[in-house]
């Protein structure tokens, strides 16, 4: 059985080391934050999980010159046009309490 | 067009991809204990600050065809439904089925 070996040349032991792998010395375990430095950003990777598509409003909006049509969006606004023809377009916000009483009645 | 909870994951992704270097030096200084206490709660209260859609927790890998938000196995970025449908027609590299 070897001698044990005393706490203080154990802990220059650790320092030794800490120097020649160039770590940091923290024989209190005391919390440094410094695993939020070191952990590698998550963010870009986050960023590449959907696969890029194309948004053609905004193309179209970014574009103006190009007079891209968006079809299902026109779609959609001529069908709105239609409904509101009809009167089975969306209500009219309620501009006084007193209102936004009578829509909670009519229901 | 996706649905609007992979909308909101995405608009989730690209906030959190902004503010991480901000967050984490907060982080840093918040939960570095050789630090004063008033100077590490003035970085907590900062990071209090920062808005939903910053937070990397508030990130949900979500299927990048149906938008389904269970049963996604990551690798593919797809629900399991999804997978199967797209193994079996064969758009997926390596993916076979099984038979033994």
């Amino acid at each position: 059985m070897a001698a044990p070996v005393s706490a203080s040349r154990l802990a220059s032991i650790v320092k030794q080391r800490c120097s020649i792998f160039q770590t940091a010395y923290n024989p209190t375990n005391a919390r440094t934050g410094a695993k939020y430095l070191r952990a590698r950003l998550r963010g870009p990777s986050m960023v590449r999980y959907y696969p890029q598509t194309i948004n053609i409003s905004q193309i179209a909006r970014q574009y103006p010159e190009l007079e891209i049509c968006d079809e299902s969006e026109a779609e959609r606004f001529e069908d709105v046009t239609e409904k509101k023809k009809r009167g089975k377009g969306a209500p009219k916000k309620a501009k006084t309490k007193a209102d936004s009483r009578r829509l909670h009645k009519r229901r | 067009m996706p649905s609007i909870r992979v909308l909101r994951d995405i608009k989730a992704r690209h906030g959190v991809e902004a503010n991480e270097i901000a967050r984490r030096a907060y982080l840093y200084v918040a939960r570095n204990e050789s630090l004063p206490p008033q100077v590490r709660h003035q970085a907590q209260l900062q990071l209090n600050t920062f808005g939903r859609y910053t937070r990397p927790t508030t990130v949900k890998n979500r299927c990048s065809e149906s938008g389904k938000g269970r049963g996604i196995i990551s690798e593919f970025a797809l629900c399991r439904f999804q997978f199967r449908l797209k193994a079996l027609k064969g758009e997926l590299n390596g993916v076979h089925k099984a038979s033994w």
